[in-house]
C-alpha cells in the first residue's frame, strides 16, 4: 500500500521510501523517514496532490501523486 | 579566545520558522539585501548596535538541512562553511520541534558557537505542547531561549545569550550516532589527509563525506582525491550492507531519531490532539470544492483591488510627467536636448507611473498571501492543473508575480528545486501579460472593442501559456520530480513584515529594471532625433505591411516594444500622427487586435531578456525569444484569418 491508496485520517506507518535519491533526500529533509507515523489529511481534485501530516513533528506537506506513490505505508493498529 | 572586533552572527533555520521575522526585529530598517558573489541568491545583512556593542548580523535563506542538492541552498552552505561566522543563531519552530531539531543537531556537529531560539512557542502552546527550554538546553548543550519573534518576546534574552557566548566561547558536544555508524565516521576521519580542507572540524567533514560523497556541501570540499574517495566509498558500503539502506539515509535517520527523542523529552502534551481554529479553517481552505470557490474569489478580489488601486495611481503619476514634458517642449524646442530630456522623462515615467502603480499593490497582496500561508495552499489546490502543463504547484507564485512584471517573476523561480522546472517556468512567464502589456490591452482592446474582448484576450493568453507549457514539457525529457511542498501553519498577517517584503522586492526591481528602462528610452529618443524611424520602418515593412497587414508607420513601434512594451502604445499614436480618441479613423478594429496580439507576444522586453539570460542562461534566453516571435507570428496570422 502506498499513500495514494491508503485510508484517510488513520495513522499510517512509513515502511519504505522508494524513488530516486533526490526525492528521498528531499522527503527526509522535510522530516519524513521510514518508521514515521503519518496521516492523510486531504486530497485535491483531479488526481491532485495529497496532504500528508507527520504525526511526530506535526508538519504538513503536500505531496504530488508521483511522490506519494513512492511512500509505502502500512496501517498502525491503535493501542486500545 | 580572542574577541573579534565586530562579531558576525548568522541566522539560520528551516523555512517558515519565523527566522526572518526575528532577524528583522533585531536588524531594524537599515538592513540591506545583497547577492552572494557571482550568484543571484540573496542574503540580508545589517550592522546593529545593541547596548553599545556592535554586531554584524546576516539572514540566510531558509534551509531544511546541511546537505542540500538544491543549487540555491548550496550557495548558502558554501558561504556558511567558508566564512566561519563567530556565532550561529539557529531558529527552531517550536510547534514542529522534532523536525527543526534535526537541523540543530547538524549545526552542533558543524561546531560553530551557537544559540538556539525556540521560536513560536505561542503556536506550540496553542497546539497543546508545553516546552521546557531549560531541559532542551541541558540535552543539547547549547543555550536555548524561548521566543515569539512576531511580538518581540524573548529577543532581549536571546541577544544577552549571544553576547555571553561571543565573550566566553563555547564547547559543543555533538551527540553520538549508533556505534556502527560512529565507527565508520572515525575511519573516514583517519583517512582524511592533513592538507584536505576541513569544513569546521574533521568529524563534520567526515560525516558530510559519508552523507553526500562531498557533493552536496556546495563546492567547498572541491575534488576528493582517489584514496580518500575509496575510503569514503568503503565506509558507505559497510553502512549500507549492515543497515540495508543507503548511508545518507542511515545518517539522516540517526539524527531523526535523536531529534524525536530530544523533542519528546523536552515537551509535554497538555491535551490530546484536538481541532484548533486553524485546522478548521484549513479544512475549508483546502476543501475539494469550497477550496476552489475561495481560491477563485481570492484571485478575483486580488486583480480587482490591483486595478482599482492601480489606475488612479497611474493617472496621478502620469499627469505631472506629461505636464513636465509639455513644459520642456516649450522651453527647449525640438533640439537634441529636448529629445534626451523626453527620453529620460519617458523612461522614468514608464518605471514610476506605469509599472509601479500596478506592481506595488500586486506585491503587497502577494506578500500578504504569502505571510498568512495562503500561497502554499494555492499551490496545493492548483497543482493538478499545473501538472497538465508539465509543472507543479510551486510554480504558481512566480506565475502570479508575472502579471505584475515578468522580471521579478523569473527571479522568483529560484524557489523551484529542479532545474527543469525552473527553465520551463521561466520560459512560460514572458507569455503572461505583465502590467505594461495589460495597459496596452486595456487601452486598445477594452477601450475600442469593449471589455469583453479584453477579457477574451486575457483568457486566450492563459490558454496559450497552458498550451505552450504542454508542448515544451513534451520536449524536456527529464520528468518533473513532482510536488513536495510544505504547508506552513496559518498565521495572522503582520503589516510590518508584509511591508518589508514588498519594499525589498520593489527595491530589487527598481535597481535592476529602471536603468534598462531609462537607457532604452534614451536610445529611442536618439533614434527619432536622428530620423532613424523612417529607415527602421523600411526594413520592417515586409513584416508589418505584408505579414501583419498594418500601416507601415507602425514598424518602429516594434522596436519600442522590445525596449519597453507600454511605450509601443504611445509610439503607435505618435507614428500614426493621431490622438488617442481618433485612432479608429486611421486603423481598423481588426488591425487593433492584430497589433495588440503581436506587440504582446512578439518578444520579451529587454529587461525580461536580460533577466532570463542571467537566471537560466544564454541558450534558454534565445529559445524564449525565438518562441515568442514564432507564437506572435502564428497568432497574428490566426487572428487575421478569423476576423
Amino acid at each position: 500500500m502506498n499513500l495514494t491508496n491508503a485510508p484517510h485520517g488513520r495513522p499510517l506507518r512509513i515502511v519504505d521510501l522508494a524513488g530516486g535519491e533526490n526525492v528521498r533526500r528531499r522527503l527526509m529533509a522535510l522530516g519524513f523517514h521510514t518508521g514515521d507515523v503519518v496521516e492523510l489529511d486531504g486530497r485535491a481534485i483531479l488526481r491532485g496532490p495529497l496532504l500528508v501530516r507527520n504525526c511526530t513533528s506535526d508538519t504538513t506537506v503536500a505531496l504530488g501523486r508521483g511522490v506519494a506513490q513512492k511512500v509505502h505505508v502500512e496501517p498502525v493498529h491503535e493501542p486500545s | 579566545m580572542s574577541r573579534p572586533e565586530v562579531p558576525t552572527v548568522i541566522f539560520i533555520g528551516q523555512p517558515n520558522g519565523g527566522k526572518s521575522t526575528l532577524f528583522n526585529s533585531i536588524a531594524g530598517p537599515k538592513a540591506e539585501t545583497s547577492n552572494f558573489p557571482g550568484t543571484s541568491v540573496k542574503h540580508t545583512h545589517s550592522r546593529v548596535s545593541i547596548g553599545g556593542r556592535l554586531l554584524d548580523i546576516i539572514d540566510l535563506p531558509g534551509t531544511y538541512s546541511l546537505c542540500s542538492t538544491d543549487p540555491a541552498e548550496q550557495v548558502v552552505l558554501t558561504h556558511l562553511f567558508a566564512e566561519r561566522p563567530d556565532l550561529i543563531v539557529n531558529i527552531v519552530d517550536a510547534s514542529t520541534l522534532s523536525r527543526g531539531l534535526e537541523l540543530t543537531l547538524e549545526l552542533i556537529e558543524l561546531g560553530y558557537p551557537m544559540v538556539v531560539a525556540l521560536n513560536m512557542i505561542d503556536v506550540a502552546e496553542r497546539k497543546g505542547i508545553e516546552l521546557d527550554a531549560a531541559k532542551t538546553e541541558a540535552l543539547l548543550g547549547v543555550p536555548v531561549v524561548p521566543t515569539v519573534a512576531a511580538h518581540g518576546r524573548g529577543v532581549r534574552e536571546l541577544l544577552d545569550r549571544v553576547f555571553d557566548v561571543v565573550d566566553k566561547g563555547q564547547a559543543l558536544k555533538p551527540l553520538r550516532f549508533s556505534g556502527d555508524v560512529e565507527d565508520m565516521v572515525a575511519e573516514v576521519e583517519r583517512s582524511i589527509p592533513p592538507e584536505f580542507p576541513r569544513v569546521s572540524n574533521t568529524r563534520f567533514t567526515a560525516i558530510k563525506l559519508i552523507e553526500t560523497a562531498g557533493h552536496a556541501c556546495g563546492d567547498f570540499l572541491g575534488q576528493v582525491e582517489p584514496e580518500l574517495g575509496a575510503a569514503v566509498d568503503r565506509a558507505r558500503k559497510t553502512i549500507e550492507a549492515r543497515r540495508g539502506t543507503p548511508a545518507y539515509e542511515v545518517v539522516s535517520a540517526e539524527r531523526h531519531h535523536q531529534a524525536m527523542k530530544l523533542a519528546e523529552e523536552s515537551s509535554r502534551f497538555l491535551h490530546g490532539r484536538r481541532m484548533t481554529w486553524d485546522m478548521r479553517v484549513d479544512a475549508v481552505l483546502m476543501h475539494p470544492f469550497l477550496g476552489y470557490v475561495i481560491l477563485a474569489a481570492v484571485f478575483a478580489a486580488f486583480f480587482f483591488i490591483i486595478f482599482e488601486a492601480g489606475s488612479p495611481l497611474e493617472a496621478l503619476l502620469l499627469g505631472p510627467l506629461d505636464k513636465l514634458k509639455a513644459a520642456l517642449a516649450a522651453r527647449l524646442g525640438q533640439g537634441l536636448l529636448f529629445h534626451l530630456a523626453e527620453g529620460l522623462i519617458q523612461g522614468v515615467g514608464g518605471g514610476v507611473a506605469i509599472v509601479l502603480p500596478y506592481f506595488l499593490p500586486l506585491l503587497f497582496l502577494m506578500s500578504a498571501l504569502e505571510d498568512i500561508g495562503y500561497l502554499a495552499r494555492a499551490g496545493f489546490l492548483l497543482d493538478a492543473f499545473m501538472h497538465r502543463i508539465g509543472l507543479h504547484g510551486k510554480s504558481v507564485s512566480p506565475f502570479i508575480l508575472g502579471f505584475g512584471c515578468n522580471v521579478p517573476a523569473i527571479v522568483a523561480t529560484r524557489t523551484l528545486e529542479s532545474h527543469r522546472d525552473r527553465v520551463l517556468t521561466s520560459i512560460l512567464i514572458p507569455f503572461i501579460p505583465c502590467s505594461a502589456r495589460t495597459t496596452i490591452i486595456l487601452a486598445l482592446v477594452a477601450f475600442y472593442l469593449g471589455p469583453l474582448w479584453a477579457m477574451g484576450f486575457y483568457v486566450m493568453n492563459l490558454v496559450i501559456v497552458a498550451l505552450l507549457g504542454w508542448i515544451i514539457s513534451r520536449f524536456l525529457k527529464e520528468p518533473s520530480p513532482g510536488l513536495i511542498l510544505e504547508i506552513p501553519s496559518l498565521k495572522a498577517p503582520r503589516l510590518g513584515s508584509i511591508l518589508r517584503k514588498t519594499w525589498l522586492q520593489i527595491y530589487s526591481f527598481v535597481k535592476f529594471a529602471w536603468p534598462l528602462l531609462i537607457g532604452g528610452s534614451l536610445v529611442l529618443s536618439l533614434l527619432s532625433y536622428f530620423r532613424a524611424d523612417g529607415w527602421i520602418n523600411g526594413v520592417l515593412a515586409p513584416l508589418v505591411v505584408k505579414g501583419l497587414g498594418l500601416p507601415h508607420e507602425l514598424g518602429v513601434t516594434l522596436v519600442f516594444g522590445f525596449l519597453r512594451k507600454e511605450l509601443s502604445l504611445i509610439m503607435m499614436l505618435q507614428a500614426l500622427g493621431v490622438d488617442y480618441q481618433s485612432l479608429m479613423t486611421v486603423i481598423s478594429r481588426e488591425q487593433i487586435v492584430v497589433f495588440t496580439v503581436f506587440i504582446s507576444f512578439f518578444i520579451p522586453c529587454l529587461s525580461t531578456c536580460a533577466i532570463l539570460w542571467k537566471e537560466i542562461g544564454k541558450k534558454w534566453a534565445f529559445v524564449s525569444t525565438g518562441l515568442s516571435i514564432a507564437v506572435a507570428l502564428v497568432l497574428s496570422w490566426l487572428v487575421r484569418l478569423v476576423l
